[in-house]
């Protein structure tokens, strides 16, 4: 009877020293990811604190700022809604991205396949040449092609950022989309080409039917990149209903002086959360994409 | 004559197949599908780049874009325009400490991330937030919370004791400016260097680490000797890019703080803008912006040796 006692408070012991141990660990763990957390997250919650405070709340410094006081309120979003061209900076990002992406399958999609089926002489560089213009940034080039759009008679219009997008969206597209194609197995081009097909045959009807999720992946990202450019849209455009929404957003709700904090953070949030929600699905696949293949 | 009767009769079809017959050549057939994108990128990428090179030695302006050469005279104009060398040590302060912060930060974040735990996924998402908000709707976040007089930011530092009242105006003076713009930036790309440094450390055969650690190699040496060969090449090109970004990168400055107080606080990029943009300089601002170009070649250079390298294994 002692023995089994003796063991079982051994025992005991042993499992609270050892779980102390463990609820230490976690605790630690905790207290090292928690600041990452609010580090990252606390902006988007701010901006969502903002975007739904009244006025009378927002403006008064004695409150709590992180909490509401007064009931949340839609006036701001209607305010963004009524009273701003948001509708408008919506249909015209809709409009560029979906000309973009457009433009970009059609582009990169066969250049893509041949870089990564085919050997032809130069092949090999130009499909890295392709890739590095990703490096190129449109703040070298700014200058420039203001003049150049300005020349097509497309200044101060959705267009020319419709025209210069495909720059930086194919290169990264293209990259992506060798990677997909790599991974097709080579034996059903090759059953194809038996059976009496051409390459462009085999390419249309074998390749691009199993390859549609990753055609898929870069009509998203090239929508993505679109809607985060910044730096082309503020150069190229200034007439109020031709601006993209991140654009519009950050622009047209700072009226001299007076920034309408709360409708702009609306704005920004309605643009923030589906990109984000996007991206964090493709995370893993841009990532693969920017390090080059690097990962497997 | 049969032979073009056939051809008429079979119309169009004949055609197709005809040039599917010329296409079938892979020589042909590579140069045709690339062709598309390699002109797109010349006529929209090398030409500009052309045309920013003749800027440069050219009294170009928004008004007369065709300009009377001057040789280097905007290179000397630019070169003692005190504002641009100040953007000059900027755009190094801040690229070099923002990725020195997300390294650090970044491999703690990866090594959090590494464990299993409940809600990890959620808290993965919320952690990789700010990359994925497009810039400029973050970096005008940061404005509103760095707001001289509603700042959140200060009233929470203030209310943990932290910031002595009523706490620094950040935009508003030159080192809190700073300061802030690499916080932006920081924010900004960690998500990124995390992902990337988890994705690596993940690849490291789980093999080699126990082999280490039976051979008794302590932590550090299985750091340096194990790891970080294996996840150097994978770490080397995302630092690149981000490195790449960070530098060419004009937002977070021209939201934050549009180069003040007093022009203090400007890049390469955000001052380019302002000179040949809204002051309509483009010879200027063009040679602005030509001196991201050593650092673009560099980073291609790097870029290309690693990937020649793989090509190889």
């Amino acid at each position: 009877m002692a023995a089994v006692l003796a063991a079982r408070s051994h025992a005991t012991r042993h499992s609270l020293a050892f779980r102390l141990r463990r609820v230490r660990g976690n605790v630690l763990f905790a207290l090292a990811l928690v600041p990452f957390v609010v580090f990252a997250a606390f902006p988007v919650y701010w901006m969502f604190v903002t975007a739904f405070k009244q006025v009378n709340d927002l403006y008064n410094l004695s409150n709590n700022p992180i909490l509401f006081h007064l009931a949340p309120t839609m006036d701001q979003v209607d305010y963004l809604f009524q009273k701003t061209n948001y509708v408008t900076w919506f249909f015209n990002t809709v409009e560029v991205g979906a000309v973009v992406v457009i433009i970009t399958v059609l582009i990169c999609v066969p250049a893509a396949y041949v870089l990564a089926r085919t050997r032809f002489p130069g092949s090999a560089s130009l499909g890295i040449g392709i890739f590095l213009t990703y490096l190129v940034p449109p703040t070298l080039l700014f200058l420039p092609l203001s003049q150049i759009v300005v020349g097509l008679g497309l200044a101060n219009t959705k267009w020319a950022l419709a025209l210069v997008y495909p720059t930086f969206t194919i290169p990264f597209c293209m990259w992506l989309m060798m990677g997909f194609f790599k991974n097709v197995p080579r034996e059903i081009t090759e059953a194809a080409r038996v059976d009496g097909c051409s390459r462009l045959g085999a390419m249309i009807r074998v390749v691009l039917p199993v390859s549609v999720p990753g055609i898929l992946t870069i009509v998203i990202f090239a929508f993505t990149l679109v809607l985060q450019e910044y730096v082309y849209a503020l150069t190229f455009v200034s007439s109020s209903d031709e601006k993209m929404i991140t654009l519009g957003v950050v622009t047209d709700l700072v009226r001299g002086d007076v920034f309408f904090w709360g409708s702009l953070m609306a704005g920004a949030l309605i643009v923030a959360i589906p990109t984000a929600v996007a991206y964090n699905f493709f995370m893993d696949t841009f990532v693969k994409g920017i390090t080059g293949g690097a990962l497997k | 004559m049969a032979e073009i009767a056939r051809e008429r009769t079979m119309g169009h079809h004949a055609v197709g197949r005809r040039l599917g017959h010329l296409l079938d050549g892979e020589k042909i057939f590579g140069y045709a599908l690339v062709a598309p994108a390699v002109i797109y990128i010349l006529l929209l990428v090398g030409y500009p780049f052309a045309i920013a090179l003749w800027f440069t030695v050219s009294d170009a302006t928004v008004n007369h874009p065709i300009g009377p050469f001057t040789g280097l005279k905007n290179l000397a104009f630019v070169l003692d325009d005190d504002v641009f060398k100040r953007a000059l040590a900027n755009t190094f302060i801040f690229t070099v400490v923002s990725q020195a912060l997300q390294m650090v930060f970044g491999t703690g974040l990866a090594f959090l991330l590494m464990r299993r735990f409940p809600g990890r996924r959620l808290i993965r998402g919320l952690v990789m937030v700010p990359f994925t908000v497009p810039i400029a709707i973050g970096a005008m976040a940061w404005n509103w919370m760095l707001n001289p007089t509603y700042s959140v930011v200060n009233w929470m530092g203030t209310h943990l004791g932290l910031l002595v009242p009523p706490g620094p105006n950040w935009l508003g003076e030159e080192t809190y400016a700073m300061i802030s713009i690499i916080v932006v930036n920081v924010w900004r790309n960690l998500p990124f260097s995390a992902i990337v440094l988890t994705a690596a450390i993940s690849a490291v055969p789980q093999e080699i680490v126990e082999a280490a650690n039976l051979d008794g190699a302590n932590w550090w040496t299985r750091w340096r000797k194990i790891m970080v060969p294996i996840i150097a090449p994978i770490i080397y090109i995302a630092v690149l890019f981000s490195l790449v970004f960070t530098f060419t990168d004009m937002t977070v400055v021209w939201q934050l703080t549009r180069g003040n107080p007093v022009n203090s606080t400007h890049v390469i990029a955000s001052y380019a803008f302002v000179t040949g943009i809204l002051s309509g300089g483009l010879g200027r601002g063009a040679t602005m912006s030509l001196f991201l170009f050593p650092v673009l070649i560099v980073g291609a250079i790097v870029m290309l040796r690693s990937l020649k390298s793989r090509e190889l294994d």
